[in-house]
């Protein structure tokens, strides 16, 4: 357990030791803070509506969700074994669930920030003199979280996959388009199967209609967390299958 | 401390690893030598549980390092050739990061990351950030690294590899210094670093163990015979001289190796040093003796054959190990006799390399004896024997050609 935190912590550390972290960081806000004045502007000054863009409901905010975390999950796995230290890792008494875990809270912890911006903007119309639903905003905000999550998960378990960084980002990001867009293109089909097992891993829906409305329902945050549980499962197989080759 | 029984570990049809087996006990400073792709980091990996063995067990300090993996990856400190660290992190963090990987309490953090800082010499260096730090500096933070948990085992693969001959003495004097608290496993494919170290060679080629004992133990098992070489003006009679020296006790055979100007050249061989039955039969017949001495293979010259697979005939005595007596002239008197360096290097040769260009004089150089290249006086022209004549020098040492 303890080295799980310690290497949660150094993760999260050394994320911000790099450019990397912070570039994504600055570009987020940039985007998020000039669209969040525009949804302003288009909505006529409606805040639950800007927020709920912000959150979930706009491009950008899928964009974000589909780009930053394999960005920052490509270096994790692939670089160190590189490297030579997921060498010293695995060789460290901490099972390898542990650094595959270690890392996924790293990057969970640093989604965190770059969602909660939006919260930043409940506040700062709040103490304008509008409060916003803080029930949907703060839903919207875990379940962004929890999107980033699944995200993370994929981008690791592809990071663990490769040793080249970029690979590894490529084929996350790819990975967790096919994700967001299976629905919609399981949308097409006509055969009900389809569209049934295609909302199973319906993320978009499952996140508007639940977190995104504030309602924090067991079985949409089981439907996170069971995908991401699965992903980080590969990651770690993907880990150990790199001791054998 | 380490046993390891029949470890087999192959990588698609190649067998890093083939059928080893080995004891260390602890307190051991043992010297894993081989070639580079023998297998020894792969040995290594297996001992520290990054690898699992394809058949064997290894058993480190009682744990399986296969089942009580995290056992025994406590109890040891791995230092892999590339000295991983994190390059954006200060050696200090690093050291911090490593005591909560092995759950060092926290009241005792501090003193241990400060007491592992001293004993590798960087406790100025500890706010530097690892990515700034030289190859020998990094060397000595690993190696902080591997020494914070105080582990019972330390392995370390290449430990010297990449360092300039001053922080290959300073590591390996870091490593000496550790062999009094720690069971310690090294491998490297330079010989000195190991002889310099170890009390035990174990020495691995394409996978398999060929040889294990201490280096004295290995040079006497594998070297064979050793051979006393004579130079000395013997008269005309070469045949009695031949016969006379065949008669020594423990002599197996006699190589004449002909006529030096003036002097004679033999090969003993035989089972022990006998350059004082030489010798006494030498100032018994009045030979006049120019070099007496007695060559055994060296452990590197054992590991070469090991390494190259070859027969006995390449462990031949060569001047590696010169212990010569007698009466060899004082080379820094008539030393660089031949060889002149002033003359034309051929055109488009290289310029790095003088010592081959022979001078364009009217008796072309010739390399008569080549002892090691760095003793002083290192050949001599037949042509002009240094005894009889050599009145047109200039100064003494300044070569004519």
């Amino acid at each position: 357990m303890s080295g799980f935190l310690a290497i949660a912590r150094r993760e999260f550390a050394g994320l911000f030791l790099g450019p990397l972290a912070w570039t994504l960081l600055t570009i987020a806000l940039l985007l998020q803070g000039w669209l969040f004045v525009l949804y302003l502007k288009t909505s006529g000054g409606d805040v639950d509506i800007s927020l709920r863009l912000a959150l979930g409901e706009s491009w950008a905010f899928w964009a974000l969700m589909i780009l930053v975390p394999p960005l920052i999950t490509m270096r994790m796995i692939s670089e160190e074994s590189r490297s030579g230290l997921l060498e010293f890792l695995l060789t460290a008494p901490v099972s390898d669930a542990a650094v595959v875990a270690g890392k996924f809270v790293a990057v969970l912890a640093f989604m965190a920030i770059l969602c909660g911006t939006s919260l930043v903007y409940g506040v700062a119309v709040a103490s304008l003199g509008v409060a916003p639903d803080w029930g949907a905003l703060i839903g919207g905000w875990i379940g962004a979280v929890l999107c980033s999550g699944l995200f993370a998960a994929v981008g690791l378990f592809a990071s663990a996959l490769t040793s080249t960084p970029v690979v590894a980002a490529f084929a996350a990001v790819v990975a967790n388009l096919a994700l967001v867009t299976a629905p919609l293109l399981g949308g097409l089909s006509d055969q009900l199967f389809v569209r049934r097992a295609v909302a199973r891993i319906d993320v978009l829906d499952h996140h508007k209609s639940a977190f995104l409305a504030g309602v924090l329902d067991t079985s949409y945050f089981v439907f996170f967390v069971a995908w991401t549980i699965v992903f980080l499962f590969l990651a770690v197989r993907a880990v150990e299958a790199r001791r054998w080759r | 401390m380490i046993s390891v029984s029949h470890l087999t570990r192959t990588f698609g049809s190649l067998r890093a690893l083939d059928d080893v087996s080995f004891e260390v006990s602890k307190g051991e400073v043992v010297g894993f030598l081989g070639p580079n792709g023998a297998g020894k980091t792969t040995a290594m990996r297996i001992l520290t549980g990054y690898l699992p063995a394809s058949s064997g067990s290894v058993r480190v300090a009682g744990f399986d390092v296969l089942t009580q993996s995290i056992e025994v990856r406590r109890r040891i400190g791995y230092l892999p050739e590339s000295v991983p660290l994190y390059r954006e992190h200060r050696v200090v963090e690093m050291l911090e990061f490593q005591a909560r990987l092995h759950a060092i309490p926290r009241k005792e953090r501090a003193s241990r990351i400060e007491a592992a800082l001293e004993q590798v010499g960087l406790t100025d260096r500890q706010r530097d950030l690892v990515g700034n730090l030289s190859r020998g500096l990094r060397q000595r933070a690993g190696l902080a690294v591997a020494l914070l948990p105080r582990p019972e085992v330390l392995i370390l693969d290449e430990p010297t590899s990449g360092l300039d001959p001053m922080q290959r003495l300073e590591v390996r004097g870091l490593i000496q210094g550790l062999s009094a608290q720690h069971t310690v496993l090294l491998s490297s494919h330079i010989l000195p670093e190991i002889e310099a170290v170890c009390r035990r060679v174990i020495i691995v080629d394409k996978g398999r163990i060929r040889a294990d004992g201490t280096p004295d133990e290995l040079v006497t098992r594998l070297a064979g015979a050793s051979h006393v070489r004579v130079e000395a003006m013997v008269g005309h009679d070469v045949e009695a001289a031949l016969r006379i020296l065949r008669s020594i006790r423990g002599v197996s055979a006699v190589n004449d190796r002909g006529r030096l100007g003036i002097h004679h050249q033999f090969e003993l061989t035989c089972d022990e040093d006998l350059r004082e039955d030489v010798g006494a039969i030498a100032a018994a017949r009045g030979w006049a003796l120019r070099e007496l001495s007695w060559r055994r293979p060296t452990l590197e010259q054992i590991f070469a054959r090991i390494a190259s697979g070859a027969s006995d005939e390449d462990v031949k005595p060569s001047a590696a190990n010169p212990r010569s007596v007698g009466v060899t002239p004082m080379p820094s008197l008539d030393a660089p006799v031949q060889i002149s360096i002033g003359g034309t290097v051929p055109v488009g040769g290289p310029k790095s390399a003088p010592s081959t260009a022979v001078g364009a004089g009217p008796a072309p150089a010739r390399v008569v004896y080549n002892l090691n290249p760095f003793d002083r006086g290192a050949s001599r022209s037949l042509s002009r024997p240094k005894a009889v004549e050599d009145p047109d020098r200039d100064t003494p040492g300044a070569p004519s050609a």
